[in-house]
Parts: structure tokens; C-alpha cells; sequence
């Protein structure tokens, strides 16, 4: 044990703790040894008393020491599991609400969003494209297929017999 | 005592009753409280002075040990665990009651100055205590003198001169070092000595 202070190490000393080296260093460094021994048996004295006076401190109605905290124990834990019911109770709910709420927010972030991105997705020639005419009488046989893939933002335009490419399908 | 050994079971080993309580067995806690009671009762019962507060603080110390039962490692022995319980609840309650009383019953920088470390214990020039007197006024002018010291030195010097704790298994108790526990006994009985000198010289 290593001690610092004069404190810890006259209550070593004190209590028969201090040995060795440490011991004869601090004796050695009291400057009136007859005294420090009187104090000592002060000390020794002072702690046969509280020994002796405190020790013997009598516990009256232990048994109804025992009884009053086994009630109290288990009327805590009854508590404790009515309250964790309780909390059982509100959380469900809670999950319940919170779930709607996630969902309903996705769904209208979802709305707000497509509904944002849709009429930019479809290029100005394509709109033309898809409002010209064929003429009948240019190309009889002719006819014009559209695949879209929105996903990949791709959109492929199937034209077969036309006899000439109407004005209208012409970028500008 | 002996009647708290033979109910509670000695050949149960105290680790196998705090495993019990630990696996939600009450009857193992109950047997532990029969061990310690006494002796818990009565650290609290010196430290405040009152049987009525020491019951509660007592029950209210128990209480605790048994919700916190879980997070017991074994690190040290159960009885310096609850100890620390019972520190934390009782010192606790006496600096409340200090805050809400009429003011400082103790106050450690106060005594640190009252006390010259170096002083030798001189002999009180009152009148010696009649061979007379009555136990029960000895003990009220001991637990007077202790009311003088600050919770935690009463502490220290109780576990200490009463129980016969190691200074370790103090510093545990009250969550310090070991340095602090032998410095508080160096003050709390230098403080005794001083209050104490003429009952001891003539019990």
C-alpha cells in the first residue's frame, strides 16, 4: 500500500498497517514518539468504545422487518408489471399511428414527386410524333408502334410502309 | 446473531442466494436480508440516530438491492455490495436532511480547519462522567459526538471501529480510494478523541 500524506500514514500506523520499510521511516519521523504512542492508545481506546457502545446496537420486530419488505417487494413488482402492461398497451398504438403515418407520408411524397417528373419525361418530339397523322392516302399500309419503357426512360418509335415521312414527324 | 445464522441456512453458500435472486427467487432474497438485517439496521441506526428513520432507510436499502440484484458481478463479496447501497441511501438522506434543517450539523471544511492534524488529543478539562452514569447516556453523548461528523466521516469511522472493514472493502462502500478512507479516519477520530477523550478515559 502506498501512501502519500501524513494522514493515511499515521492511520496505517494507527491500525497496525504500516510495515516494513514505511514503519521505521515513520517512526523515525515523529518528533516526539512518547506522545504519538499516547495517541495511539487513544485511538485504540476510542475504537474499543464505539466497538463495545455501537456493536451492540438491538434490532427490535426483525421478523416484522422481514414481513413489511417481502410486502413491499412484491406490491412494487406488481407495479412495476401493471405499469410494463401499461406501456405494453400504449405502444402498440403508437406503432400503429406511427406506421400510418410513414405510410401516408410516402405515398403523397411518392404522388408529388411522379406527378413532377411525368411531363418532363415525354420529349417535345415525341408529342409531335404521336399527334401527326398518317395520311391514308400517301401510305395505305402504313403504320406507326410506340414502345415506352419509363423506367429506363426510353422510348422506341416502330414505323413500317411508309411510302414518304409526313412533315410533321420532321424535328425542328 | 446467532439466531440470524441458524434461520437463515449457513450451509447455503451466499453466491448460490444471489443467484436465486437473480433468477426472480424472493424467498432466496429473504434469506439474505435474515443474514444482514441486524447488522444493516444497525450501521443505519448509527449513523442517524433514529430507529424509526434506520427502519425505513433500512427497508428502502433492501428494496433497492433487490432491483439491482441483476447487475451484481460477484465482483466483491454481496455484503460490500449491499453496504454500498446502504451508504448511497443513508448519506443521502442525511445531506437532504442537512439542506432542509437549520443548517450545517456538520460541514467538512469546517472541521478540517477545527482539526490541527498534528494536535495531540488533550485531555477535556469538563468534569469526569459520574462512575454513575447510565449506559443510555453514554450512548446519547457518543451518538452525539458522531452527529458532529459529516455523513461520510461517520461512515469510514463506523465500518471502520464497528465492522471491522478492511479499508478497502470501505473504499468500495463508499465508491473512493483507499487514501480517502484512511485521511476521512484520520479526521473522524481525531474529532472523536477530541469529543470523546473523557468517556473513553473513564468507561
Amino acid at each position: 500500500m502506498f501512501m502519500k500524506t501524513f494522514e493515511e500514514k499515521w492511520t496505517a500506523w494507527l491500525d497496525g498497517e504500516l510495515t516494513g520499510k514505511e514503519l521505521v521511516e515513520f517512526e523515525a519521523s515523529l518528533p516526539d514518539r512518547a506522545a504519538a504512542e499516547a495517541e495511539r492508545l487513544d485511538a485504540k481506546k476510542l475504537g474499543a468504545l464505539l466497538k463495545k457502545e455501537l456493536g451492540a446496537t438491538t434490532f427490535a420486530n426483525e421478523e416484522f422487518f422481514s414481513h413489511q419488505l417481502s410486502e413491499r417487494m412484491a406490491r412494487d413488482d406488481a407495479a412495476e408489471d401493471r405499469h410494463d402492461e401499461r406501456s405494453t398497451w400504449w405502444t402498440v398504438p403508437r406503432l400503429v399511428w406511427a406506421g400510418a403515418t410513414s405510410l401516408a407520408m410516402f405515398v403523397l411524397f411518392t404522388v408529388v414527386v411522379m406527378r413532377d417528373k411525368n411531363p418532363g419525361e415525354q420529349s417535345q418530339y415525341l408529342s409531335q410524333i404521336m399527334n401527326a397523322r398518317v395520311d391514308p392516302a400517301l401510305s395505305p399500309n402504313a403504320s406507326v408502334t410506340m414502345f415506352e419503357s419509363k423506367e429506363d426512360r426510353v422510348t422506341v418509335l416502330w414505323t413500317e410502309g411508309l411510302q414518304s415521312l409526313p412533315s410533321e414527324y420532321a424535328a425542328k | 446473531m446467532q439466531r440470524e445464522a441458524t434461520l437463515a441456512q449457513p450451509d447455503v453458500s451466499e453466491i448460490d442466494l444471489v443467484k436465486r435472486c437473480q433468477a426472480g427467487d424472493s424467498e432466496a432474497f429473504d434469506e439474505l436480508v435474515i443474514r444482514y438485517r441486524t447488522r444493516i439496521f444497525g450501521m443505519i441506526y448509527n449513523m442517524v440516530h433514529n430507529e424509526q428513520d434506520a427502519w425505513d432507510l433500512a427497508q428502502d436499502s433492501f428494496v433497492k438491492a433487490w432491483k439491482s440484484i441483476g447487475r451484481f458481478r460477484g465482483k466483491s463479496s454481496f455484503y460490500t455490495w449491499m453496504y454500498r447501497i446502504v451508504m448511497n441511501v443513508t448519506i443521502d438522506w442525511l445531506r437532504k436532511k442537512q439542506i432542509k434543517g437549520a443548517g450545517a450539523e456538520f460541514d467538512d471544511a469546517v472541521q478540517l480547519k477545527e482539526i490541527d492534524p498534528a494536535a495531540r488529543t488533550a485531555p477535556r478539562a469538563d468534569a469526569l462522567p459520574s462512575e454513575r452514569m447510565e449506559r443510555g447516556e453514554l450512548r446519547q453523548k457518543i451518538d452525539k459526538a458522531i452527529a458532529q461528523l459529516s455523513p461520510e466521516h461517520r461512515a469510514v469511522i463506523l465500518m471502520k471501529e464497528t465492522e471491522d472493514m478492511q479499508y478497502h472493502e470501505i473504499a468500495e462502500a463508499l465508491g473512493c480510494s483507499i487514501g480517502t478512507v484512511m485521511s476521512r479516519l484520520f479526521y473522524a477520530r481525531k474529532k472523536l478523541q477530541n469529543l470523546l477523550k473523557d468517556v473513553y478515559e473513564n468507561v
